[in-house]
């Protein structure tokens, strides 16, 4: 009944009318006035809104315009509302005070000076863009291509359905007869008329001809040499609506890619296949909560792995680590729901790790807390912060202890470093604002003055860096979990990774990233220029494919980029190491070893990879908070 | 004479209403009427009031529920093969009883009546009784269309013959008068023999303002069939068409060839249901159009046969950058020009093929050219002022509606500025604006033949025209609501036209008389498409269903709903096997309208028996093709048949 109320009389309230009397300068309009009045300005207005959706509706559309009411007022012979437009709908705001509540329209009083004044400046209103014709396939013979003027086949949603319900691809072919595949339709439908043994349906994932070609080709174009390709391969992964069918090989090439890599220590191959992650994250048109068992134990171990690269105390595997935290990030931030606990479990890693403090390689702890501190200033005040001490009890032990290699000392510094950038905006937001080096030291130990410094600094300039503690994240994992459920939350996430051991090829089972224990060794054997086969589970080809066939020419182009990565970088010195270097400077990020200064000087200093066009954001302050 | 007499009246009193004094005059005089007092005219004005007063009862308000619950007890009483047909008159009764609440200012009683029974009425009445139980108050009725509509009209009802004896034994026991009044003054029977219908054939026909269609409506004889075709195939150019075809026989399968050949003979052939030559006078062929017939037929020759295994391609143009602002698109029938209507009142042409669209010459320029040029129309043109995309302004309100003639030279707009306007595309200027519309107008025409053309309102009519005449040759009006789309048939005999009255009309432009009435939509009918052999009508619109009806005696033959928005545009692949729907839901639809027409001939129609209703969207539905946020605007199949679709893009 409540409800056809609602439908049926419906009237303006008598105090609208009364304070629209009011307004044009009638003063105590009788009760019985306003209560007929509103009851026939109800009536009008029901009628006149009904007209104006023949307009609307004759005009192609689904939302009605002023233009709409003016004209459907133009056929009853009143004079049209001139003058008021609205591109989109108008906002109704709201206020009360005084007993009284009220909604009302929001229109900002333009200084006309102003604007006159301002001319030739960006504020003036861009021109309308003209209307242009843009002809495509939207189908041929009755297959819809997948370009980017189309619709993705499978829309988001479906994607998500399906991770979530299996089953309804197998029931609902019906419905999905429309979308059409090549060679589907009439065909499939024929044969199973014929069948009479009911089979239970398999869910396919043929691909065609072009699919695999396309698969070849942007595979080899995302870890071949020619940057050029790669790029394009990247763009077409980040921008094509057709993916969807190949995403499960996508994301195993990647998985097995960074199996693979990790043991050989390609750094740059590493980097290759997470900029295709980021790239398939960013596709507007995939779901990747399916393959997501796949990726996080890949993306893990580029973040935690003891050594990513052949050269620890040379290449800047640091940035890749930077990297792959942000994709993290990115991910839980997407994908988390509460069955899945995504960021639960990622969280829990990283703080076992730190838990595991004295254990855990330096490079490994890097990690952990670039990981972590990618996740949002919530996750750095309760997982990162109570650990700083014994962290910086660590690296002191590192940075100032003698005899100590220079391989130490230079991720030494990289904590250092990542800390006070991650861990400043927090302390600021969290301590009072006198910050006294003492208490900081009595806090943080070694890399409280430091700390004390960044947050003084952070405090000077105001706008920028608060931002971000907005976003508060979920934080459920504890930080002080006992040490005996390690092994099975880890297996849950790092299962498919075997990770660099003492020795190379050596498929560990049960093994985890975090758990490495002997830090002094030096790694696997070093590999030479030597290019990867990445194996791929692709049945159908016999031969593996090698992404580059001649091993010699391989072996130089892994030289040259070497090379080429030696002259992208500027060769900055840290205070504190005496190695002084040439870094290797592979993902475009912040690599400001100046630890006083946090912030500021990022974007001049940032040295780039030839190879920077797209993954990579340059880091400005804003652009990195972002992420979380 | 009496009535003649009366008429003369009428119009006498609408001129003393209007103070025409002088004119007043001079009708008297002429008609003879100077006798005439003003005591008559007073008689004829209270005549005009008891129109109005129709509802005047002195039923007490209270009876109105308890009559209409005894009734509504009585219908869901009733055995169950009549129960769907009495249940018919539910909703006449219940909205006639309201107005008269209303008319005897009882709002209280009649609002609390509306609100206790209108859930239990089908769903495509909730919209019209939300509309209706706005007017709360005498004064309200007086101008409220839908209120006028049924005040002045009988609600139609069918009913066989056993379902009306039993309606009548009850009304007769029960004796209400407020009951028997109504169904007396505003309801009408038109009883048939036979069984009662069941519940899905009262709701296939079910819905429009004033009911069903009579079966007296639609006992016309219609001549669907197609006109013969001009015999330019047998003067000399047939030949060369005769090359053509054995020229692409070479590199074609036989199979195809011995199908195209009866559908060329087909045509030459006169269908039997085909009007007479020369009922409707049509322009003769000039050279020009004669050419250009034969490239349409050569064209055809190249055309691919449709059917559920071989789709068409789809070409869809986007308009980018257009927020809104487009209202109307129209594709040319040999696809080379685009013209697109703007809620801004612009409209733009664009040229689809590589030929340019180029101004006239100047009159100087144009007399240096030898007349007898074979390139003539060639010569005419100013190649220096070639362009892709060409405006025309003119019109003060959105386009809503355009139509390119027949040879392309000309173009018709109809706006909300109620004028209809015709562009050249030779000087692309306006040349005629055609006022007769008092409202927006919706819809505009031009006959497949050319010359005429056809337009449909806000004011309730549609109207015929000829190019040359400021005049509308015919006025088409007996739509209770808005005419929202007008449709030429292929012969040019008859028109279709779609309404906010939720009923589908065809009218034959020689007689102006209504032919068909097609009932069925439940709401706003927005397109019609004639079939390619003449003989089935389908529309949509608003109730996002698409109709599929048999002008041969105006059945509903099938009824498909898919789409999930209003339905602009309905097209018919050229060999008539495909239909295709477009909607404001971004999709566009194939239908195999062959399965349907096949399924149609099996059975045995006749004018009393109404088909089956098909309605299983699965058998016909072939696929669906969705466009990235473009709302699509207008289909056309091109003289080969591929298929061309116009959307705007809406970012999302």
């Amino acid at each position: 009944m409540s409800e056809s109320e609602s439908i049926y009389g419906t009237t303006l309230s008598q105090e609208s009318m009364k304070v629209i009397a009011e307004s044009i300068g009638v003063g105590n309009l009788p009760d019985e006035a306003a209560k007929d009045l509103a009851e026939d300005v109800s009536y009008r207005l029901k009628e006149i809104i009904q007209d104006a959706a023949k307009f609307m509706r004759h005009g192609k559309r689904q939302k009605m315009s002023m233009h709409d009411i003016d004209h459907a007022l133009k056929i009853k012979n009143i004079e049209p509302t001139y003058g008021f437009f609205a591109k989109d709908h108008v906002p109704f705001r709201f206020a009360s005070g005084g007993g009284r509540e009220l909604h009302f329209v929001e229109e900002k009083e333009i200084d006309l000076n102003e604007m006159v004044s301002m001319s030739g400046s960006q504020t003036w209103p861009k021109l309308p863009l003209e209307i242009t014709l843009r002809a495509h396939w939207l189908c041929i013979d009755g297959v819809q291509p997948t370009i980017p003027e189309n619709p993705p086949p499978v829309s988001k949603d479906a994607q998500k359905l399906e991770s979530v319900d299996p089953t309804s691809k197998l029931s609902n072919k019906g419905q999905s007869m429309g979308v059409g595949k090549p060679g589907g339709g009439g065909k499939s439908k024929k044969l199973r008329n014929v069948e009479t043994v009911h089979v239970k349906q398999l869910a396919t994932h043929e691909l065609s001809v072009e699919q695999q070609l396309y698969y070849k080709e942007i595979t080899e174009a995302c870890v071949g040499s020619d940057e050029a390709r790669r790029a394009e391969a990247l763009q077409s992964l980040s921008a094509d609506p057709g993916l969807h069918e190949m995403l499960a090989r996508m994301c195993t090439f990647i998985a097995e890619g960074v199996r693979v890599n990790v043991v050989q220590n390609n750094l740059a191959l590493l980097i290759y296949l997470m900029r295709m992650v980021k790239a398939l994250l960013d596709n507007p048109s995939l779901y990747l909560e399916k393959y997501l068992h796949e990726l996080i134990p890949s993306i893990a171990t580029c973040i935690v792995s003891r050594q990513l690269c052949m050269r620890p105390e040379m290449d800047n595997h640091w940035a890749l680590r930077d990297f792959a935290s942000r994709l993290m990030a990115q991910i839980c931030k997407n994908f988390n729901t509460s069955t899945n606990n995504v960021q639960t479990r990622v969280t829990r890693m990283f703080s076992q790790a730190l838990t595991k403090n004295n254990q855990t390689h330096l490079a490994s702890l890097y990690g952990a807390i670039d990981g972590l501190s990618e996740l949002g200033p919530e996750v750095v005040k309760a997982l990162v912060i109570p650990k700083i001490k014994s962290i910086s009890e660590r690296i002191e032990a590192c940075i100032e202890g003698p005899g100590l290699s220079s391989v130490d000392k230079n991720g030494a510094g990289h904590i250092k470093t990542l800390l006070v950038k991650s861990v400043a905006p927090v302390l600021k937001t969290m301590r009072p604002p006198p910050d006294i080096v003492e208490e900081y030291k009595l806090d943080y130990g070694y890399i409280g003055p430091t700390l004390c410094a960044a947050v003084a600094k952070a405090r000077t300039q105001p706008m920028a860096l608060t931002t971000n503690v907005v976003s508060a994240t979920t934080l459920t994992t504890n930080q002080q979990q006992g040490s005996s459920n390690v092994g099975k939350t880890m297996m849950q996430t790092t299962e498919n990774i075997s990770v660099t051991g003492g020795s190379p090829g050596q498929q560990q089972t049960g093994r985890t990233i975090m758990l490495g224990t002997s830090r002094g060794t030096g790694g696997s054997t070093t590999t030479g220029g030597q290019k990867f086969v990445i194996l791929q589970s692709r049945s159908q080809t016999p031969t593996t494919p090698t992404t580059n066939p001649n091993p010699l020419q391989q072996s130089q182009q892994q030289h040259q980029q070497q090379i080429k990565f030696a002259q992208g970088s500027t060769g900055q010195q840290k205070q504190h190491i005496s190695n002084s270097a040439p870094k290797l400077v592979v993902v475009c990020m912040a690599t400001n070893n100046h630890t006083n200064t946090t912030t500021i000087s990022q974007a001049k200093s940032q040295n780039v990879f030839s190879t920077q066009q797209s993954i990579e954001r340059s880091l400005s302050p804003m652009e990195e908070h972002s992420f979380q | 004479m009496d009535g003649d007499k009366n008429t003369l009246l009428a119009v006498l009193q609408l001129l003393r209403k209007y103070n025409l004094k002088s004119t007043e005059d001079l009708f008297r005089k002429e008609a003879n009427l100077t006798d005439i007092t003003a005591d008559d005219n007073q008689q004829t004005e209270s005549e005009v009031n008891s129109v109005l007063s129709a509802y005047k009862s002195e039923g007490d308000p209270a009876l109105y529920e308890k009559a209409y619950s005894e009734l509504k007890k009585f219908v869901e009483g009733s055995l169950d093969i009549y129960k769907h047909e009495l249940g018919t008159i539910l909703y006449p009764v219940l909205v006639h009883m309201y107005l008269e609440l209303v008319y005897n200012n009882h709002s209280v009683e009649a609002k609390q009546l509306m609100e206790k029974f209108c859930g239990n009425l089908e769903e495509y009445y909730q919209e019209d009784l939300k509309k209706l139980s706005n007017v709360t108050k005498r004064e309200q009725m007086a101008g409220n269309e839908l209120t006028d509509t049924f005040k002045s009209n009988q609600f139609i009802i069918r009913m066989s013959r056993d379902t009306l004896s039993i309606l009548k034994r009850h009304l007769q026991e029960k004796k209400h008068s407020v009951l028997l009044n109504i169904i007396q003054e505003h309801l009408y029977f038109d009883m048939y023999e036979g069984v009662a219908r069941n519940k899905q054939q009262i709701e296939a026909t079910s819905g429009a303002i004033v009911g069903e269609a009579t079966r007296q409506d639609n006992k016309a004889k219609v001549y669907y069939g197609l006109l013969k075709e001009p015999d330019i195939q047998c003067i000399p150019p047939a030949e060369e068409e005769e090359d053509d075809t054995a020229g692409t026989e070479g590199d074609k399968p036989k199979k195809k060839k011995a199908k195209k050949d009866p559908l060329f003979s087909k045509k030459t052939k006169s269908d039997p249901n085909a009007p007479p030559v020369g009922r409707m006078p049509l322009p003769n062929l000039k050279d020009a159009d004669k050419l250009e017939k034969l490239k349409a037929l050569r064209e055809a020759s190249k055309r691919v046969v449709l059917g559920p295994d071989s789709l068409p391609s789809i070409c869809f143009y986007t308009l980018l950058n257009a927020v809104h602002g487009v209202t109307a698109a129209e594709i040319a029938e040999d696809s080379s020009l685009l013209a697109v209507g703007f809620s801004d009142s612009a409209i733009k042409v664009w040229s689809l093929v590589p030929q340019k669209l180029r101004l006239m010459k100047t009159g100087d320029q144009l007399q240096d050219i030898n007349k007898e040029a074979e390139d003539v129309l060639v010569r005419m043109m100013d190649d220096r002022t070639a362009e892709t995309v060409r405006s025309l302004y003119g019109h003060s309100g959105p386009i809503y509606s355009l139509s390119f003639s027949p040879d392309r030279n000309l173009l018709l707009s109809s706006s909300e500025d109620a004028t209809v306007r015709l562009w050249s595309l030779h000087t692309w200027t306006c040349v005629v604006c055609y006022k007769g519309h008092l409202y927006p107008v919706w819809s505009v025409r031009f006959s497949p033949h050319g010359y005429y053309f056809a337009t449909a309102s806000h004011d309730k009519t549609a109207r015929l025209w000829a190019t040359d005449s400021h005049q509308p040759l015919r006025i088409f009006a007996g739509h209770y609501s808005d005419v929202d789309v007008v449709q030429f048939h292929p012969n040019s005999n008859y028109v279709a036209t779609g309404s906010s009255d939720m009923t589908v009309r065809l009218w034959d432009c020689v007689t102006g008389s209504q032919v068909r009435l097609m009932t069925g939509h439940k709401g706003p009918i927005y397109s019609l498409a004639f079939s390619a052999e003449g003989r089935f009508l389908a529309s949509a619109g608003a109730d996002h269903r698409i109709l599929v009806w048999d002008l041969a005696h105006g059945h509903l033959v099938a009824a498909l709903s898919s789409h999930s928005a209003n339905v602009h545009c309905l097209s018919f692949s050229r060999d008539g096997n495909i239909l295709v729907s477009g909607s404001l839901d971004c999709t566009l639809k194939l239908w195999d309208f062959t399965k349907l027409a096949e399924e149609m001939t099996l059975e045995d129609v006749n004018v009393s028996h109404n088909p089956d209703v098909k309605t299983c969207v699965e058998t016909y539905l072939l696929r669906t093709f969705a466009t990235k946020n473009s709302p699509v605007l207008t289909l056309h199949f091109s003289r080969r048949n591929l298929l061309l679709g116009v959307g705007m893009f809406e970012a999302s």
